[in-house]
């Protein structure tokens, strides 16, 4: 519960307009992607920097929880509020504040998506690269939380790779800057700390992003399997070879009928597995590169080898896997996203043992991933009215991510620990590790009220939380 | 370097070197850490230690799987047996920082060193990702890990790279690595002025060419490696048709191929190191600025200047030292930053090393502060700050 004082004090500052707090309002803002829910007793939207310092004055005046949140498409429960209090939505700090192409360069809001900063430039010839599949929604202040990443961020790295600076607020509504234009500013790269600190450390409030010309050439190609194993041969061939696509996102059959039915997008519906390469550059890089990966391809018993003939060809094939998640919804209103790491060597055995545990807990999973990076998200449908069902997705979610920890990998590769996976990251680190990301999160918010009891397992965090958040979710999206 | 009167102290584990810092921190002496010193003129002044820790023992690789792109090695390995490592399998980690035939792994990441292939594959930021780092209190963390995309954890890693040892000891680092291309080709061209050189550069910004290295040298800069005027030096790598299509398209450029080509990037990738030798009292400024900054800083430069012109970070050569700090010190509420670099060890204690820290440095201070409360590692060498 919000004081009354407090919440006066917030109405005052931001105008009758700038919050929301009743319950049917609420519940709008008690869930991400993923699928646990918590209710915030209050949603605040700050235009400024010095709003954004004046919420979280008050906010520890009164003592209250505070949770910043984006668009909500994250995927590991980041922006849930698990204690209650303050929600601060970035969705009206969306400006793009500065468009510097002389200088590879653009500034942003946290609020502004992240495809936005692609067409604000594409005229111009270039391109933001981090480019999650939900970027028509995503914000750059969520992805900077989670330090997220895309099928292109193969090549071209994920957000920390392209945020230069940052202007934060502190938990104790302090203001820093860190970093600039230029690359190697001087003294700890707090600019990297604070990425992928999943929204736990600081509040972001302005970002300076590194723009990148587009290149010459894209050529899309689809190649088509009989055996979702030979597809993930062929990626461990790829990178053996040392072939470079900027993109190797992989479908397997169950996802391709889900996708195909939604989209329309010209994927085979008998296949087991598809492969989605992209290859970007100058032409004569390019063409090399596209007869390396049919090799590759049929070495690794591709069945067929296609390359899109025409730009729409390539946006359809694109539309097909970026709407995958709502494909699925399609089918199955529940479902469970993994998003498990492993070398890329491993993809092939790792596929093997996703169809072990489908088969073991009678529940069907598919796959759709980055797998050039050896990204997986097995996608665990189940059906929340069954009792027991939801359990049992979670035990096959955790199944599959021990795995991807047994042969080398990890817990996540770019939805973050969030509330979901927090108990698997003692299977990932030494207790003295992840108490010293705790100490860390101490020191920028000792009195553990921002996004509290996430990323460490219960009990290490700085603050217990008793009740138990999890609530079967029904999302669709 | 260890002196012979210091304790010194070679582990040849992480548990080793964890051991070393824990005991050494809980008598309360003062730690002087390294790998194989070669950058002690880097950085903010050696204060007096009572012990000398260097990771030179700690050197093995860990894992090396080709088919996976990427490495774990032991801190003190020597940069250029990695690179051997790598090359055997037509694989590289094109960091090209300076001191390579000396430098450990170790020293390249906690000093972020790096060269001229940064405009196309990035720095040790770009590169690492995993890490173990032994602190004062005899604990290795481990962050990150063997997969090159990973969010599990706070990214603790970035917080060492940098850090001039003044946090921890790096015990081990994982990197992903790069295959090599099949072939070179390097570009020069020669200018008359700033402006002509710098909007050459900005003509091949916009173009379609993705060269690997975009530097610039002032004609001070050009004069040191045999040559004259203002140089805009690029590098591309790849196969023999795309290497024909830059030749065509950088028709005003000379080409240098084969060893020349080595050469001359061996020239630009130690040319601080060789500065520093000829002045004893050499003296380099690091800036870090827009990518049009650099120009406006480079007309203001008689001194030789090696400026990444692609990526935003410029190498500033003095022969005094009092000259290099009044310079360094205009950058005080500038949008762009710099760091003296190296200066020689006299004249550090007074020369500002980090002219304009900004409000952050208290959020360093805190860190410094939790890893190291009562000061012990390293003191000052965060450019004589931290
Ligand atoms: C269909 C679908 C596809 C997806 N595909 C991808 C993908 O390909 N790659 C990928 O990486 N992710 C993907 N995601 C996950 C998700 O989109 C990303 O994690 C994204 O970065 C979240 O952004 P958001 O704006 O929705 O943040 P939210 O979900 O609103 O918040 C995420 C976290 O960021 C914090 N946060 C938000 N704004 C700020 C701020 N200004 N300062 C500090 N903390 C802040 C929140 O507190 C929370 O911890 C996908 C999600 C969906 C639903």
């Amino acid at each position: 519960m919000i004081p009354e004082a407090a919440k006066s004090k917030l109405i005052e500052l931001l105008g009758n307009r700038g919050y929301l707090d009743r319950p049917e309002d609420l519940v709008l803002y008690e869930y991400d992607g993923s699928v646990d829910k918590h209710r915030p007793d209050m949603v605040v939207f700050p235009r400024s920097t010095e709003d954004v310092v004046a919420i979280v004055k008050i906010a520890n005046e009164y003592n209250l929880p505070f949770v910043g949140r984006g668009a909500g498409t994250g995927l590991s429960g980041g922006a849930i509020p698990r204690a209650g209090g303050l929600m601060i939505s970035f969705s009206r700090m969306n400006r793009i504040l500065e468009i510097d192409l002389e200088n590879e360069r653009a500034v942003v809001e946290p609020g502004v998506v992240n495809l936005d900063i692609s067409l604000a430039v594409q005229a111009q010839k270039y391109f933001y690269a981090p480019d999650p599949s939900s970027q028509r929604a995503c914000t750059i202040g969520g992805n900077v939380a989670e330090n997220a990443g895309g099928p292109h961020t193969l090549a071209y790295g994920v957000t920390t790779n392209h945020v230069m600076g940052l202007e934060a607020v502190l938990p104790d509504g302090s203001v820093i800057t860190t970093g600039g234009k230029g690359p190697d500013c001087p003294g700890y790269d707090l600019t990297g700390l604070l990425t992928g600190s999943e929204g736990t450390m600081a509040l972001v409030t302005k970002i300076i992003v590194r723009l990148m010309r587009q290149p010459e050439v894209v050529k899309t190609i689809l190649a088509i399997y009989d055996s979702a194993e030979d597809a993930g041969a062929t990626v461990a061939e790829i990178t053996a070879q040392g072939i470079t696509p900027v993109a190797v996102e992989m479908l397997d059959g169950v996802m391709l009928g889900m996708v195909e039915e939604a989209t329309q997008a010209g994927y085979p519906m008998d296949a087991a597995a598809v492969l989605l390469i992209e290859l970007e550059g100058l032409r004569e890089a390019v063409e090399e590169q596209v007869e390396q990966i049919r090799a590759a391809c049929t070495a690794c018993r591709a069945r067929e080898f296609r390359v899109a003939k025409s730009a729409e060809e390539r946006e359809l094939l694109w539309k097909g896997r970026k709407n995958a998640f709502g494909a699925v919804g399609r089918v199955s209103p529940f479902y469970y996203v993994q998003d498990g790491v492993v070398p890329r060597t491993q993809i092939a055995p790792t596929l093997r043992y996703i169809q072990e545990v489908s088969e073991r807990y009678g529940l069907t999973i598919s796959n759709i991933f980055h797998a050039g990076d050896g990204n997986m998200h097995p996608i665990i449908l189940f059906d929340a009215r069954k009792p027991g069902d939801l359990e049992k997705a979670q035990r096959a979610g955790e199944d599959i991510l021990r795995f991807c920890v047994s042969v080398g990998g990890s817990i996540t590769g770019e939805h973050g620990v969030g509330m979901e996976k927090m108990e698997l990251m003692s299977d990932l680190f030494s207790d003295d590790s992840l108490e010293m990301i705790a100490r860390l999160k101490r020191l920028f918010d000792p009195d553990c009220r921002l996004n509290p009891g996430k990323m460490l397992p219960t009990g290490r965090g700085c603050m217990e939380i008793r009740q138990k958040p999890l609530v079967p979710g029904s999302f669709v999206y | 370097m260890c002196e012979m009167v210091m304790r010194s102290l070679t582990p040849s584990t992480p548990e080793e070197l964890a051991e070393g810092l824990a005991a050494a921190a809980a008598a309360g002496r003062r730690i002087r850490l390294g790998g194989a010193f070669s950058k002690s003129s880097m950085g903010g002044p050696i204060s007096d230690a009572d012990v000398c820790v260097s990771t030179q023992n700690l050197n093995r690789l860990r894992q090396y799987e080709p088919r996976d792109l990427t490495i774990s090695v032991e801190a003190g390995m020597p940069w250029r047996e990695l690179q051997n490592l790598l090359a055997e399998n037509k694989q590289m980690l094109p960091l090209d920082p300076p001191f390579a035939s000396q430098a450990t792994v170790g020293g390249v990441v906690a000093a972020n060193t790096s060269g001229p292939r940064r405009r196309q594959y990035g720095g040790v930021r770009d590169f690492v990702i995993g890490m173990t780092f032994a602190t004062l209190e005899g604990k290795l963390i481990q962050t990150g890990g063997m997969v090159v995309k990973n969010v599990a954890g706070l990214d603790m890693g970035k917080l060492m790279i940098g850090s001039y040892g003044t946090l921890a000891a790096i015990a081990t680092v994982n990197f992903k690595v790069i295959p090599a291309p099949a072939r070179s080709l390097s570009f020069c061209r020669r200018f008359e002025t700033v402006d002509e050189v710098f909007n050459a550069r900005d003509e091949i910004l916009r173009s379609v060419l993705q060269p690997s290295a975009i530097d610039i040298l002032n004609p001070a800069a050009a004069e040191r490696i045999g040559q004259e005027g203002w140089l805009l030096l690029l590098r591309a790598g790849g196969n023999a048709a795309l290497l024909d299509r830059y030749a065509r398209e950088l028709s005003g450029f000379e080409t240098i191929e084969g060893e020349a080509e080595t050469a001359l990037w061996q020239s630009i990738q130690e040319f601080t190191p060789a500065f520093l030798d000829d002045y004893p009292l050499g003296t380099v400024v690091r800036v870090s600025s827009s990518l049009q900054q650099m120009k406006l800083l480079a007309g203001t430069l008689s001194v030789p200047l090696v400026a990444r012109a692609g990526t935003g970070v410029g190498y500033a050569h003095f022969t005094k030292p009092e000259e290099a700090g009044e310079w360094a010190s205009r950058s005080k509420g500038q949008e762009w930053k710099c760091v003296i670099d190296f200066a020689p060890e006299s004249h550090k204690e007074y020369l500002m090393l980090w002219p304009d820290p900004g409000p952050e440095l208290a959020t360093m201070q805190r860190i410094k502060q939790m890893f190291d409360p009562n000061n012990l590692l390293n003191k000052g060498r965060l450019h004589g700050r931290i």
